[in-house]
């Protein structure tokens, strides 16, 4: 039997269907060649770097001093002042973050926690530009009378509005690790005769600690990238130090010293600059994928 | 009339089909199976011009999906694979070298929830001329489409208003109009009624009823008083098998096979 | 909890301590909101505080009076009395305001502006020059407090005076080495180019992909690949993405610090946030809205295009006004790849070096703090406002037209 011609199909029509297909598949890939893009470029000039700079000296130099006349090169530097500025800020973020999240899926009725999800929000909208203002004209002065000999720029007071910056993050996926936990176990729990605070803190929040510890690795991610609060308040002068009253340097700081500092391409400094991007974007990436990873696994056992 | 019968795995049925001359669609052969697990098995059957046929059966028969293989809607299912053949207008529409998408522009199908466009009541009933490019003429076919659809009294006033406003019953007509506004010449209807109230689901009864004047109406139904009450023929479906089929007082009075008597008399279901 | 069931066992001293940790626990969950609440709050009227200083000027180029509201009520009769005041005649007054370069020159050069107060009184029209010096600068609080020792110290030729420093005129002024006549306009329309162009460039980008991975990718690994993909990047920090700008756009092909550069970089870096927003509204859309169409005879690009894509823009509209905010308050990454140029002009093209809103207040809090802070602190508002402007409409789309189904 021969198609009539009503039904016949009509090969411009498939063109076009499949032009269609394949336009919006390269629109796709462009966010896997901003990925390849991102490696290539910090890899191929971290590799130009290490051509210069032998790896040993990258790891243990107690300097990072490329400007200098003769610079050192110690990547533990930056690593210091980022972990001084982030374990800050998570020393603040961590309790407040995981009450919150306490708050909003066991505690909270409907409407109070739309509410503080909406003030959870607000916190996550403010640029970090303003976060970085308000920690060195308003905490700063306030901790310089509290703490002597505490530097203008300190991880301090910087890490503290840090804490605040990423509670947000702690907040939202701790509370969905925590309501995910079935509430056949809370009954078990109430019906030994607990008091909520025991069913919270001895079965929700043991039942959630993978997505809590998500939440943690998730918050320090984003503290070690956080750019404008550390450059602004915390100082852009590497020192290898665990005294938060020094002026110290982030790896993010850094780099925002380096570049607004207009290094020619191809030279060593500049290539430094991205040898510290590669670190913090492995850094980054690596807690990104774990937080990632242990999220997948809670959500199978518990869906 | 003449009797038939056919080998259907290990049972023999009997039916007194509908004479090819007089068939708006013919069902030959055919086998669908998703992915392993097959849905229908060698269904043949006519459906008659200008009349309205029910598919019955329990839930699970696969009268939704016969219904669905009649504008190609199972090919959007992945894993779906369809054998033998159904033929419309003189062309099987699963020939290799016909467009489904052209199918369905030629027979109209009603789905069991309403499903308005979040589109002005207007736009949803132009839908389908805007998709052939048409931009003349289109009031006119709105205002027959939805006087036909028994709709146009209610909305005429609002037309330009978000369809999603409507009431179901409205909404389900306007799901009517809105397939109807093409003009093709059959109608599916996947148990159209099953999402509304019994006053919503009466009107849209006598509505079918009218409409069999101008169309040729399929409607897959779990409401056997609905079958009785509107259709001319009745076909009962049972584990993908089509078990009997004939005019609708001769199949609710007197079926041959046992199983149509079974659910028929609220046995199983 | 269950008080009231046995009396004896909730009077012992352990059940007791647990009833209270309890009741104490119940109470301390409610603390770091309003905490968070409390410090945003502190941040904002900080800030505000901050916009408004008490100032010592010399006057050296102006004539240092002030005049009334009664005496002048728009900008060139606040000129034209300045003029006078400095002793030019009426003739050369009426003829410097009649040449329109003269004047642009004037208004280069100084800055009018309506004081809060003055030593002659309150609510007076100033006009200063970029080279009247600043004395000395005091906070709102000790400003006032010191206002007529301060008064009484004025020697010659100084003025004192309580600046809002958020006014209009702090919108429309060019940026400038002296505080006093430091404006936002550069950056202002620096934000306007670099926001225009990314979103131009982010939004089919993003909305492309999420059609893509929503509606025609197969299920297979390299769809899955995308996907792993995406997350990835949004969780990449935005500082990389101006590294990544810096190699590519800057330096690889040569556009150099300018808007195109900018532009590039952070639609790279929201368009992650456009893709995901853009997906959860198409998979709002439910399937029977699909195949109602594909029952009608359309196709699937027709369906796309026709219906689903319409039925869920009020949600890619929101996903798209949340990464403008982003794209708005990002300075990092900007910074990286070229903002931090000193630039005196609105950019004419997008080969034009630029600086925007975040970046000009980083500038600002980083160049000298107590010359620049109270026009950091002014930007600031200015950035939240717009924002907050962005958020308020973006909740108004959700709430205005979201299709209940």
């Amino acid at each position: 039997m021969n198609a009539a011609a009503w039904a016949q199909k009509k090969p411009s029509k498939s063109l076009k269907e499949r032009a269609v297909v394949l336009v919006l598949f390269l629109l796709a890939l462009v966010s896997v060649l901003t990925t390849a893009g991102i490696i290539f470029t910090l890899f191929g000039e971290t590799l130009q770097f290490f051509r210069q700079v032998p790896l040993l000296e990258f790891l243990f130099a107690p300097e990072w001093t490329p400007l200098f006349a003769e610079p050192r090169y110690g990547i533990g530097a930056l690593l210091a002042g980022t972990f001084l500025f982030t374990a800050i800020g998570l020393v603040v973020a961590i309790p407040l973050g995981l009450l919150t999240a306490a708050y909003l899926s066991e505690y909270a009725p409907f409407e109070q926690s739309v509410r503080v999800k909406g003030i959870m929000e607000l916190l996550e909208g403010i640029p970090t530009v303003v976060f970085g203002y308000f920690a060195l004209l308003f905490v700063t002065p306030i901790f310089q009378n509290l703490i002597p000999g505490l530097n203008l720029f300190n991880p301090l007071s910087a890490g503290l509005v840090l804490g605040f910056a990423i509670l947000p993050y702690i907040s939202n996926v701790a509370s969905d690790a925590m309501m995910a936990v079935p509430r056949s176990l809370r009954e078990a729990a109430y019906a030994l005769g607990a008091t909520k605070f025991e069913v919270v803190t001895r079965v929700v929040f043991p039942a959630a600690i993978s997505g809590i510890v998500a939440a943690i690795i998730l918050a320090t991610s984003r503290a070690i990238g956080e750019t404008m609060i550390a450059a602004i308040a915390a100082g852009q002068r590497p020192m290898l130090t665990l005294d938060p009253r020094e002026t110290i340097a982030t790896m993010t700081s850094y780099i925002v010293q380096a570049a607004t500092g207009d290094q020619p391409a191809g030279s060593l400094a500049s290539r430094a600059l991205f040898s510290v991007g590669t670190t913090l974007f492995v850094l980054t990436l690596t807690f990104n994928i774990l937080a990632q990873r242990i999220v997948e696994r809670y959500r199978e056992r518990y869906e | 009339m003449m009797l038939q019968e056919v080998a259907i795995g290990h049972e023999t049925v009997r039916w007194e089909p509908v004479p090819a001359e007089e068939a708006v669609i013919q069902v030959q052969n055919l086998n669908l199976y998703y992915g392993k697990h097959q849905a229908l098995y060698n269904v043949s059957v006519n459906f008659p011009r200008n009349k309205i046929t029910a598919i019955i059966g329990p839930s699970g028969c696969g009268k939704s999906t016969l219904l669905r293989s009649l504008n190609r809607m199972n090919d959007l299912i992945p894993g779906v694979r369809i054998e033998g053949k159904v033929i419309y207008e003189g062309v099987d529409i699963y020939d290799p070298r016909v467009d489904p998408v052209e199918v369905r522009r030629h027979i109209g199908m009603v789905f069991q929830k309403p499903n308005p466009f979040p589109k002005s009541i207007y736009e949803n009933v132009v839908f389908s001329l805007r998709l052939q490019g048409q931009k003349e003429g289109l009031d006119e076919v709105v205002e027959q489409a939805l006087r036909r659809a028994a709709l146009w009294e209610e909305v005429k006033d609002k037309l330009h208003e978000i369809a999603l406003r409507l009431s179901g019953g409205q909404q389900q007509r306007l799901c009517i109009a809105r397939a109807i506004a093409a003009e093709p010449p059959l109608l599916l209807l996947d148990e159209p009624t099953s999402a509304l109230d019994p006053i919503a689901t009466e009107r849209i009864e006598s509505l079918l009823l009218e409409l069999k004047q101008h169309y040729s109406l399929i409607i897959v139904t779990h409401n056997m008083q609905q079958a009785a009450r509107i259709a001319d023929r009745t076909i009962f479906m049972h584990l993908g098998v089509l078990i009997e089929e004939g005019p609708t007082n001769v199949l609710f009075t007197n079926p041959k096979d046992k199983r149509t008597e079974a659910y028929i008399t609220g046995r199983f279901g | 909890m269950q008080k009231g069931l046995s009396l004896d066992s909730s009077q012992s001293p352990q059940n007791l301590r647990r009833d209270r940790i309890n009741r104490l626990f119940a109470r301390a969950v409610v603390i770091p909101t309003v905490i968070a609440l409390a410090l945003i709050g502190v941040l904002l009227l900080d800030t505000l505080y901050d916009t408004v200083s008490v100032q010592v000027v010399e006057v050296t180029e102006t004539s240092g009076k002030s005049f009334a509201l009664s005496q002048a009520l728009t900008a060139d009769q606040v000129i034209r009395l300045e003029l006078l005041a400095q002793g030019k005649s009426p003739e050369e007054v009426a003829a410097l305001m009649s040449d329109p370069d003269e004047m642009r020159v004037f208004r280069l050069r100084n800055r009018v502006e309506l004081m809060w107060a003055t030593q002659e009184g309150p609510l007076r029209w100033v006009v200063s020059s970029i080279d009247d010096e600043r004395i000395a600068n005091y906070s709102l609080f000790e400003g006032l407090r010191r206002w007529n020792e301060l008064k009484e110290g004025l020697q010659e030729n100084q003025q004192l005076r309580l600046n809002p420093w958020l006014d209009y005129s702090f919108l429309t002024r060019d940026p400038s080495r002296n505080p006093i006549s430091a404006g936002l306009r550069v950056a202002l329309f620096g934000t306007l180019w670099v926001l225009g162009l990314t979103l131009a460039m982010s939004i089919p980008i993003g909305v492309g992909t999420a059609i893509y991975l929503e509606e025609y990718a197969p299920k297979n690994r390299l769809t899955r690949f995308i996907e792993v993909n995406l997350r990835n990047l949004a969780g990449v920090p935005s500082i990389v993405f101006g590294l990544l700008g810096l190699a590519v756009f800057v330096r690889g092909m040569e556009f150099g610090p300018t808007i195109i550069s900018a532009a590039l970089t952070m639609a790279l870096l929201i368009m992650p946030t456009i893709t995901i927003a853009a997906r959860e509204a198409l998979r709002s859309v439910p399937d029977s809205i699909r195949f109602a169409a594909y029952a009608l005879g359309a196709t699937k690009w027709q369906t796309v295009t026709m219906v689903v894509l319409p039925s869920s823009i009020p949600g890619i509209a929101t996903g798209v006004i949340l990464a403008a905010t982003r794209a708005i308050g990002e300075a990092a990454p900007l910074l990286i790849v070229g903002a931090a140029a000193y630039v005196a002009f609105v950019p004419r093209g997008i080969f034009s070096e630029y600086t925007v809103l975040p970046v000009q207040i980083y500038l600002w809090i980083s160049a000298n703090l107590s010359e620049f802070a109270n026009t950091a602190a002014a930007g600031i508002i200015v950035l939240l406002v717009t924002l907050a402007g962005l958020y308020a409409l973006a909740f108004w789309i959700r709430r205005r037209y979201r299709v209940e189904w």
